[in-house]
């Protein structure tokens, strides 16, 4: 095959990458991360108890149940991730009542029931909590047998009671636990049953029936939206660590927008000194930079689409816009540039050297193309570095980092080693004035 | 272009004032502090926009009120408001925004809460990545190039390093995560024109003939001392402009960066290469050269 076969074949190959991206781009337009279309971004960590590490198990759990909840919150397009080896991310775009949602997610949910000691029969439930809170143990302890948790449940559904009409909690409990239930009733028939969340007593009524079918109720001062709220998170199971808030961000919609619009502007113009340095400097070779920066773009913006497409394949949420991301995209731009930068130095060296324009122009990209590419990957190796240990939104910037340079050296290798082929015999890139070349050339 | 400057000749005069940058920005880091933003101490950040034009004094007077007098109160763009403080409860939150929203009307918010044990978890995490990133780099280089420009590189980088964290400590500007992970994509970044040098010297290595290592190395500079400066200026364009106009996040990268950029293209002149040269005279054969041809 000759060069110009050759060349011809690697800027078809270009056509047809950036063609893909800009198909992709159209399908698949980058979606809006939460700091520019607003939103919240929670994070939660496990608090460990002592003598007992957070294992992977438990969190793979706690992260099933919390996917649980907030699909029965309905939230479009929720975010869920792992974070670290403790931490669980929740991006939630566009939510109206963000503690409403941080109380439903977070809560343990652990449902507990005990019957109270007869010393403490007479005491109200404000009483007793009151109690627990101080370090207090009320309760009996209970055999293993006879030990009960929301694990045994089936179901959990808002009703109202009978004579007030005040919400309640109807629970139905599976098949064993129900039997459990009905022992623990017939061992303390008469006697009180507390029914405790979270370490709090919701109620403690007094054990009325030996039979309950597998069915209980719990009962208090609750409002239709707390009843509700309730039910959820005890469908959905208890969480099997206690999670604390260790960061939660809630953007306002147009606030994200107007750092959007600030981001994009500073981008544009940033790009536009820089082409028209290029120009300035290169000349006709800063000109073909121009080609070579949109390709570039265009690449980059397709390869995170890319990457998109196929984590949606695979059912992973994908990768969204952020400002991180765009920061990212901006310093890429500049540092693509510099490859174009290097190899016209390196041509002007090569004609200074004796060469012909002509020869200087594939030569020069050989040994700009060497220099660069040890450049790029030393910049590839920190952003993977920081992908690895990086947190949330350094994510995106160091993923666009790795994307650009992939994008820098593709762009370079198929397209402007090609188009510098291509171009060389044409007279008009050998007249020094138009290519930058006048002083060097004599 | 072309250069006929002695950057090795002086080696002295630019170890002296890299030398006296790095004690400078060690010692701001030690008596200045870095401003750690609440993403590292916990704690609450509010970012109000309201639907009239509201001045920090009256913000304040308002908090103070509730005992957050001493919050850090900015304005940021048009009727925006940017309040950090301790770390507030869901209720005094509360509190805050509808007090404020009773005299100004609240247009819009951001609200951010940090738990104190968070920022222990990035600052880690960012060490480790540093630590990393160092190590990486040194295997990198050693094995492309060799061990000596590698222990060169690296030792320009951490002074890079040292003088943007000490011009934050001195500016004070206020270091998020956002910093942290700028600054270490500046890490790699900043080797870029190191490398750049280092490949040409590499190149000219064979054809040294009657110079010394330090002559050949200064004219390797020379050589490719306009693409240094044309890479560092097509990087800091965009970046600069996000500095100017890009808003308060994108400012925390860009700022980073915009130091970085410039360190990096000053060290690898004046500090990488220079270092390499000395060390490198050490050894027997560019010893007897450096007798044998060099001027001084």
């Amino acid at each position: 095959m000759s060069n110009k076969q050759k060349y011809m074949l690697s800027l078809s190959f270009i056509i047809i990458l950036v063609a893909g991206s800009v198909y992709l781009l159209i399908k698949q337009p980058p979606k809006l991360g939460l700091d520019l279309r607003g939103g919240m971004n929670v994070i939660l960590t496990a608090k460990s108890k002592p003598g007992a590490g957070v294992t992977s198990k438990t969190m793979e759990q706690a992260l099933f149940v919390i996917e649980q909840r907030i699909n029965k919150l309905g939230v479009t397009e929720p975010q869920i991730s792992r974070q670290g080896s403790d931490s669980i991310m929740i991006q939630l775009p566009g939510i109206k009542n963000p503690d409403k949602v941080l109380d439903i997610i977070g809560k343990t949910a652990l449902l507990e029931f005990k019957p109270i000691q007869d010393q403490y029969a007479q005491l109200s439930e404000s009483q007793l909590n009151a109690m627990i809170k101080k370090g207090g143990d009320p309760f009996v302890t209970l055999p293993p047998d006879l030990r009960l948790t929301g694990d045994a449940l089936s179901s959990a559904s808002v009703g109202y009671e009978e004579n007030t009409s005040k919400p309640k909690v109807n629970l139905t409990f599976q098949s064993a636990g129900g039997k459990t239930f009905d022992k623990l009733a017939a061992q303390f028939y008469q006697k009180r049953l507390a029914i405790i969340l979270d370490n709090r007593i919701q109620s403690a009524p007094v054990l009325q029936s030996t039979h309950f079918g597998g069915r209980a109720e719990i009962t208090g001062n609750f409002t239709i939206e707390n009843a509700k709220e309730l039910a959820l998170v005890l469908q959905t199971g208890r969480l099997p660590v206690e999670l604390v808030i260790s960061q939660n961000q809630t953007v306002g919609p147009t606030l994200g927008r107007d750092s959007l619009l600030a981001g994009l502007r500073a981008g544009v113009i940033g790009l536009i000194i820089v082409a028209l340095f290029m120009l300035g400097y290169y000349r006709l070779y800063g000109l073909l930079s121009w080609f070579t920066l949109s390709i570039f773009t265009t690449l980059l913006l397709g390869s995170l689409a890319a990457i998109n497409a196929i984590l949606t394949l695979s059912n992973i949420a994908g990768i969204s816009l952020t400002l991180p991301g765009i920061a990212g995209i901006i310093f890429m731009f500049g540092s693509a540039a510099d490859s174009s930068v290097i190899v016209y130095e390196r041509i002007k060296e090569e004609v200074k050297g004796g060469k012909s324009i002509r020869t200087a122009m594939s030569t020069g990209y050989t040994h700009g193309f060497k220099t660069f590419l040890d450049a790029d990957l030393v910049t590839f190796l920190t952003a993977a570095i920081l992908f690895y240990f990086g947190i949330g939104p350094v994510r995106g910037f160091a993923l666009t980092l790795m994307l650009g340079i992939g994008c820098d050296l593709l762009t370079s290798y198929f397209f402007t080693r090609a188009a510098l082929g291509l171009l060389a015999p044409l007279g008009v890139f050998s007249k020094t004035t138009v290519s930058g070349l006048k002083e060097v050339a004599q | 272009m072309e250069f006929k400057i002695d950057f090795i000749g002086r080696t002295k005069v630019w170890f002296a004032i890299s030398g006296a940058l790095v004690v400078i920005g060690i010692l701001s880091l030690l008596i200045r502090g870095v401003n750690f933003g609440i993403e590292f101490k916990g704690g609450t950040q509010l970012d109000l926009k309201f639907k009239q034009k509201v001045t920090v004094s009256d913000v304040r007077s308002e908090l103070s009120d509730q005992g957050l007098g001493k919050s850090i109160i900015q304005s940021k763009g048009q009727n925006e408001i940017l309040i950090r403080s301790r770390s507030l409860s869901k209720a005094e939150q509360k509190k805050v925004v509808s007090t404020l929203d009773g005299k100004w009307r609240i247009a819009d918010r951001t609200i951010q809460n940090v738990g104190p044990g968070w920022g222990a978890y990035i600052t880690q995490a960012a060490l480790v990545a540093l630590l990393l990133s160092l190590l990486g780099l040194l295997i990198y280089i050693s094995l492309r190039f060799e061990f000596k420009m590698a222990v060169s590189a690296i030792v320009a980088v951490v002074h890079d390093v040292i003088i943007t964290a000490g011009v934050y400590a001195l500016v004070g500007r206020e270091v998020t995560p956002n910093t942290v992970a700028a600054l270490l994509s500046i890490l790699g970044y900043s080797l870029y024109d190191t490398i750049v040098v280092f490949h040409r010297i590499l190149e000219n290595t064979p054809r040294i003939g009657k110079r010394a290592y330090s002559t050949m190395t200064n004219d390797s500079i020379n050589q490719v001392l306009m693409r240094s400066i044309n890479t560092s200026l097509t990087t800091l364009f965009p970046v600069i402009t996000l500095v100017l106009i890009g808003g308060e996040t994108l400012k925390d990268f860009a700022f980073a960066m915009t130091v970085g950029i410039i360190t990096g293209a000053y060290s690898s002149v004046f500090v990488a290469s220079p270092l390499l040269s000395l060390w490198k005279e050490l050894e027997p054969r560019y010893r007897n050269l450096k007798l044998k041809y060099s001027k001084a």
